[in-house]
Formats: structure tokens, sequence, C-alpha cells
């Protein structure tokens, strides 16, 4: 269980800090020395722990679940050659979601009723966790998402789905406000596509802009299959000072590019996610326009000049070079930001069946209860991204959010909203609901 | 809640299911000029138009004519080598069912869509009737023979190529309305139907089955004919791409109407993935929400798609008829059908040439994997940037003209047979020819919309 959070002067929510999950790093290191046919040894039964991967082969989520997956296979590689978790090896089982509800709740079932699977794991897009998180609540199956969505914290899933190793929308969004008004301007205009995307960030930005002392003077909606800008520019008020974009879809680069032809060299400051350029090499013509914009970024893309060991190692393992790109191209671009996540989940689920002293499926509660007693996570091996802090009430992770600005085509960290400064109250205790 | 981000709409839905859609492809295609590309393929299809009727009548009638190149050995070891396809086909389902379900790293998913359709379909138009050589069905079919059973039924010739029609459009349901036509362990038993059903009709029908009940080996056939390099009475012969279509009599209705259905369907598969189809049926492309949101629309799609084709290209011909006074439509119907091949080729070849650069890299894999060999990462490096994009999207557009050009020309060849003179069959041929002209612009205007399935 966490502690009871505390108000703080923002007014926003503060944990108590709590000392980091000892079994996060017991044994790995004793374990490492051993050779590996005689780190299984010691466990009671040396089978492998299986973690279902629903993975976004195919449809929308595709180049992200190429990603997912290389991600999830490197922390595996290390975690096993760590010794693997409770003394046994552990594996991937994949299966295809399709980036589609109904077949992820399909998987779901493979996993819990065809392949014995001990745990689900690694979906992202929203719709999908969505759809698919009521049967892992029907099968009993811990199911692990790494989605960014608020679908968890908000309370409409359930005792069996936890987002440990991301964080979500709304702390993201309002941890942002405080460096829009206090450092590029206090009067905002929002340009974001007309749906519920959109609206996240429409729902979120304004109250924390106007918390921070500024104001939302323009919130402009495009329509998802607009694929011109140019006649929405003008509804930009003059006294704007930021402009706040979140445009995705095939169209963005459009976007950017008559958005950089609109202003000419006379430009408010601009604000953008990630999400929006996510994959996206930033030297892409049409975006040069970005040069000296800042952007959310979930873990930065770039290799940061004062960037600690353990960063570099999950890049290398994963296999990035210095612009987070994959070292075997140069132009196959990373979905940074967010599979980080994989990386952590995979060490969560491990600190948990270790804490959990978990041995088969019928332990499956006792490991959602172990992660659920999870509070601290410190930056790590473990935790490349940063020091979080996880909610067991809210099932939710809090961790630090970067800001990033455009510099030479590559984006520089400038500021880093630490894990405090982006808890919001609790809108569910999952944990007064039986399992 | 929904989950947000995602800039590569785009290629998703190319291949069942598409494997990889990385469609910053799509964000640069939208930078591309691609409106003067459009009008440059356009006029160059209206000029072929114009050309054909201005040249020597003479001339006109040599165009499909072919060379002898040399004399042609007997086919060996065709049966042998189906053996082996069915072997490894046999193989790929039982990985299927007991391998990995990650449908870009299963043996399955990727012979059947990527070897096969995408492929090994490509590979017919230019080199060839590679399926006779390849088809598990060909050993199959020479099963009951085998083991001394005749066929039990005879094959009415009224009954035509409908059953081939109808093989075909259950493929294509697979292809584009399935919602998981990738997953190893369904595709595994959907391979297996479809084997086995191809194998009772054979015991039914003979092997003449193959020919008139199967459509994937009919519509093989077919593009096969477009190869510029042929076998043909004893001797390999070379001539324009689609000779061997013209030099044949004209196909039987059932024939004609499979013909155009391959044009409608590969039609569909791109439409469906396009901001205006979304719009249409009420789909927001940004979000996706996957394929078994869209079964309903899907199956009328490509219910409607074929008759909607036979329709237009029966008024085209319809009215070509009525400028030069003259009956015969059901002929003109049939014998102008082969000209529509072509542009269906070129629609495969544009489609899946994206998808092609990526899921050749999984097959590559599956195949060293197999070796013993190691793995190389896949990349889709080349849709990040605006030179490969530009490439990739040229060299579609090149197949979409250049196939229509080619149905511009055959169409034109079989209409002075139909007609007898250069003049009346340019004349009748003006429909057809603006029918293709716009066929041209939908194509150009279908690579170049934003995606979003």
């Amino acid at each position: 269980m966490t502690e009871t959070p505390s108000k703080t002067k923002t007014g926003l929510i503060s944990p108590t800090r709590r000392g980091a999950l000892k079994t996060l790093a017991a044994g790995t290191a004793a374990a490492a020395t051993m050779p590996l046919w005689a780190r299984y040894t010691s466990a009671q039964s040396a089978a492998p722990i299986k973690i279902g991967f629903g993975k976004h082969a195919t449809g929308i989520g595709a180049a992200y679940g190429r990603w997912y997956e290389r991600t999830s296979v490197a922390a595996l590689a290390k975690i096993n050659a760590e010794g693997g978790i409770n003394g046994r090896p552990v594996e991937l089982v994949t299966e295809d979601d399709g980036t589609d509800p109904r077949r992820a709740a399909e998987v779901l079932e493979k996993f819990a009723n065809q392949s014995d699977c001990d745990v689900a794991f690694g979906t992202l897009f929203s719709h999908v966790v969505v759809g698919a998180a009521p049967r892992a609540g029907e099968l009993k199956l811990p199911y692990f998402v790494v989605s960014e969505g608020h679908h968890v914290a908000s309370g409409m899933l359930n005792r069996w789905t936890l987002q440990p190793g991301i964080t979500d929308v709304k702390s993201q969004i309002s941890a942002m406000a405080p460096f829009l008004t206090g450092t590029l301007g206090k009067k905002v205009t929002m340009i974001y596509p007309d749906y519920a995307f959109g609206y996240d960030h429409r729902d979120n930005l304004a109250p924390a802009i106007e918390a921070a002392g500024g104001e939302v003077v323009a919130k402009i909606a495009i329509p998802p299959t607009e694929t011109s800008f140019t006649k929405y520019f003008p509804q930009i008020p003059r006294d704007t000072d930021v402009i706040y974009h979140v445009m995705i879809g095939p169209a963005v680069l459009t976007f950017v590019k008559e958005m950089g032809e609109f202003f000419g060299p006379s430009r408010p400051e601009i604000f953008g996610f990630i999400d929006s350029l996510e994959a996206t090499d930033l030297t892409s013509p049409g975006l040069e326009f970005l040069e000296g914009t800042y952007f959310w970024e979930g873990n930065p893309r770039y290799l940061q000049a004062d960037a600690p060991d353990y960063v570099k190692a999950y890049r290398d393992a994963v296999g990035l070079d210095e612009n987070g790109a994959s070292v075997s191209d140069p132009s196959d671009v990373s979905t940074s930001a967010h599979m980080f996540g994989c990386w952590e989940t995979l060490h969560i689920i491990k600190a948990g069946m270790e804490a959990a002293g978990y041995q088969s499926t019928a332990d499956r509660q006792k490991l959602v209860e172990a992660v659920e007693a999870m509070s601290m996570m410190e930056a790590g091996p473990a935790h490349p991204q940063g020091t979080k802090m996880f909610n067991g009430k809210t099932h939710q992770v809090f961790g630090p959010q970067y800001i990033s600005k455009v510099e030479g085509g590559k984006l520089s960290v400038v500021k880093t909203v630490p894990y405090e400064e982006t808890i919001y109250p609790d809108e569910v205790d999952y944990t007064s609901m039986s399992f | 809640m929904v989950r947000r981000a995602w800039i590569w709409a785009g290629l998703a839905g190319l291949l069942p299911g598409r494997v990889l859609a990385h469609a910053s492809e799509g964000a640069f295609v939208l930078l591309l000029p691609t409106d003067a590309y459009i009008a440059g393929g356009v006029a160059s299809v209206a000029l072929t138009v114009l050309l054909i009727a201005l040249i020597p009548e003479a001339r006109a009638r040599r165009l499909f004519l072919s060379w002898r190149l040399s004399a042609a050995t007997r086919r060996r070891g065709q049966m042998v080598t189906s053996a082996l396809s069915a072997a490894l086909l046999l193989w790929a389902v039982s990985q299927g069912l007991t391998g990995t379900q990650d449908p870009v790293h299963n043996p399955l998913p990727l012979l059947v869509w990527s070897g096969m359709w995408l492929f090994l379909l490509a590979g017919q138009g230019v080199l060839g009737d590679l399926w006779g050589w390849l088809s598990p069905f060909r050993v199959t079919a020479a099963l009951p023979g085998l083991f001394g059973v005749r066929p039990l039924l005879r094959y009415r010739p009224g009954w035509g190529y409908w059953p081939a029609l109808a093989s075909y459009l259950a493929f294509a349901a697979v292809l584009m309305v399935h919602i998981a036509p990738t997953d190893p362990d369904r595709l595994a038993w959907m391979v297996l139907g479809y084997w086995g059903g191809t194998l009772l009709g054979c015991l039914l029908f003979g092997p003449r089955w193959l020919l008139r009940g199967e459509g994937l080996t009919l519509l093989m056939r077919l593009f096969a004919r477009l190869a510029p390099l042929r076998r043909q009475g004893g001797a390999w012969r070379l001539g324009l791409p689609g000779w061997d279509l013209e030099r044949r009599a004209a196909p039987r209705l059932s024939l004609a109407v499979f013909m155009l259905l391959t044009l409608a369907l590969g039609s569909f598969d791109g439409l469906n993935e396009t901001f205006r189809w979304m719009g249409w049926i009420g789909m927001n492309p940004l979000e996706f929400t996957g394929r078994s949101a869209v079964v309903g629309p899907n199956l009328t799609g490509i219910l409607l798609a074929g008759p909607l084709l036979v329709a237009v290209y029966g008024l085209s011909i319809q009215a070509g008829l009525v400028l030069i006074d003259a009956g015969g439509f059901r002929q003109s119907f049939r014998a102008l059908a082969p000209a529509i091949l072509p542009i269906a080729y070129a629609y495969h070849l544009a489609h899946y040439l994206p998808a092609a650069l990526v899921e050749g890299q999984y097959l590559l894999n599956m195949v060293r994997h197999s070796l013993g060999l190691p793995e190389g990462t896949v990349t889709t490096g080349f849709f990040n940037r605006q030179a490969s994009v530009r490439v990739i999207w040229l060299s579609q557009a090149t197949a979409v003209v250049l196939g229509h050009v080619l149905a511009i020309l055959m169409s034109h060849a079989a209409a002075i047979r139909l007609h007898g003179s250069h003049r009346r069959a340019s004349l009748s041929q003006a429909p057809l020819a603006l029918f293709m002209i716009l066929y041209t612009l939908f194509g150009l205007w279908l690579l170049a919309s934003p995606r979003g399935a």
C-alpha cells in the first residue's frame, strides 16, 4: 500500500518518500557472477517464467510494436543474464493484437488459457488497453500496460491492470504548464486535433495553465482529416506568447512547414509533444522551422552530454545510437519517448515476483499485491528514465518529464520536471476492490 | 482516453493486418509535389490514346506480334518442385500451429502473405509462370490420379470460371475483411481449409478444377500472360508485355468478369485505407480502431467493388459501340477485358511496393534463421527520408502509368480485331480510353492520398 499523500503548497499532491524496494537490486549482483546453468538451479522450478507480450505487430501501432519488442527483448536478455526471476529464466510469449481491442482481449485469453503465461504485458494504444483490460480482470491475469493513457489512474479499469513503467498523459500535460507560463509566456494558444486525443490536452492543459498564472487565449481544433492548415493560422491571436501544438497523423510535417511559412522569421514561442514526431528524424524537410522550439519528451531521444552510465547501458542494450536511431540504420528513428516503459515494466515485474516469492500462476494475486506495495523506484539500470514513485492505489507511476529544445536539429534537454511536480490527486483506490 | 500520437498513418493495411506501418512515409508523400506528378502521369496516358490513334494501321496491328527466340525444351520436374512446395507449406502450417505467434517471425504468414501473395504474384507478370513450378496445388491435383481415383463428377462447361471467382472472393475476404489474417494459428487453419477445398474440387472434377475453380491459380496464370518472354508452340517467344493475352481468343464471360474483379478488388484494397474512405464510413483516420471495427464496411466494399467496376466498364464498352453504330456488346465486353489485367497488375506492384521493402527483410531473416545465419535488424528508415520516399512514390506511379499505357495499347489492338479498321477501333475506344485516363487519375490519387488504416 502507498502511504497517504500530503498536500503541498502548489496544490498538487506529493507522496511521502519511501525507500527503494529492496528487492529491486537484491540478488542480481551475486547472480551475475554465476555461470548461466548455475543461476537457475536454486529455483524450485527451472521452468521459465512466461511473459505474454501483446505486441502491436500489425495495425496502426506496428512501428511502436517493433521498438517495444526490441526493448523488451533487450530487457529480458539483461534480466536473464543477471539470474532471471527467482532463479528462473524468463521468456516472452509474443502474440499480435493487431492494435485492435477485440483481438487484444483474445490474446489475453490465449496467454491465460493456452500458453500458460504468468502475466500479460506491453499494450500501448489506449483503445486496445481499454478493450482488453476487462478480460484481464475476468481471467485474473496480471496485466502490465505500457500505454501512458490516463485510463488506469482514472479508475475505469480494474485491480488486475497496472501501469507501473510509464507515466500517464494527465501528469505529463499538467507538468508542462509551469514551464510554459514561467519561461515561454503567459498567453497560450492551443492547436490540437478535434477528437478525444486533442481534448485530453485541451482539458488538462487549460486548468494547469491558469493555475500557473497563465491564460489560454485560443483553442484551435483541427478536423482529423485536414491536410492543409493555412486557413487556421489566422485564428491565432496576435498577442499569443506561446503556441502549444499536438498535431498528429501523416499531415504533421505539412502542418509544421505551413506554420513556418505563415510566421516567417518572427514567431511566438512554440511548444509541442514529441508524440507528433516520434520516430521521425528532426532533420526532415519542413522541420527546419522547429529549430529553437520546445518539446515534451517522455525520455530524451538524443544522448545527453550528462547522461549517466545506466542510461548509456540501456541505450546500448536496445541498440540506439546517439541520435536515438537504430545503430544499424541511422534513418530508423526509435520510439524513444515510450519504449523505455517496456524496459522498466519488465524490471518491475521481476521485482514484484521476487517480493511476492512468485512460484506459479497460483501466485498471481500475490504479485499484484506486491506491485501495489511498491512506491519509490530509484533511477538506475532498472529505471533509466529516472526516479519514479508508484501509486499502488491508482496503479499508476509518476516520473520525471523532460522538456527539450531543438538545437541544430537535435533535442537538448533544458528542463527536467521531477516526479513530485507531476502528481495529481487520486481518482481511484484499486486496492479497495476485490480481486 | 485515446492513445495519442502516431504519424505513420500510412501503410497499415497494405497487407492484411499490415506489418510495420511506418508512415512517416505518408507524411513525406504529402510534402511531395504529387499534383504535378499526377498531372504528368495522366497526360502520359492521354497522349498514348492520341498516339495509338495516329500511328499507321499496319504498325498498330503489329504491336503485339512476338519473336521466336529459341526452341523450348519440355517442362520437366514441375511435379517435383510442386511437391517440394507442398512440403514447405505443410511445414509452415505446422509452424503456424506450434511456432511463435508473432506474424513477423512465423514462417507461415511470411511465406503466404509475403512470399506468395506479395512477391510471387509480382514475379508472375515479369518472369512468367513461376507458380506453375511453385504451386503446392499442382501435386495436390495429381494425387487422386496417383491413387487411381478418377474424377467423380463431370465439370459442366456452363459453369465456366465462376467457381474460381468465388474462391478468389473468399481469398480477398480474408485479405481485406478477416480481423486477423496474419495470425499464424488461424492462418494455418485457413490454409488447410483452402487446400482441403482444392483437393476436394480435384477429387470431384479432376485437375481441371485448378484452372476453373481455384482462384489463386487462375490469377497467377493470368498475370503470367503479361510477361514479355513466354513459351508458346514449343518455342520461347518475346514480345510486348501482354502479347500472349492478345493472341488468344476472347475470354469467356466468366473469365472476363474475373479479370475485371482483379482490378476492382485491387482498387478497393487501396481505397479502404484513405482518409476519404474513412470519412465515408465515419472512422476517424487518426484513431483507427482496428480491423474488427471495419468488418462490415470492408465486406460491403469488396462485394460492391466488382459489380461497380463491371457496370462502369460495360457502359464504356456500350458507349463505344454506339459511337460507331455497331452491336456485339457481349463480344466486345469479353474481348477487351484482358486489357484490364495490366492495370490490375500495376496496382499490385504499386500498392505492395512499400510493404515489400519491409516484409522482404523479415522473409530474408526467416531464411537466414533457417540456415542458422544471424538475422539482420529490420529497418524502415527508408520511409524516413524525403529522397527515398520520392523514389518509392515515383516507382509506384510509374508502375500505375505504364499499366494504363499498356492497357490502352492492348484494348486498341483488340478493338482493331473486333471492328476491322484502325479508325473504327479508335472511335469505339474513346469511352474506354476516357475510363482508363480517369482510372489513372484515381490510381495516382490513391498513392498520393493520406492514409489512416
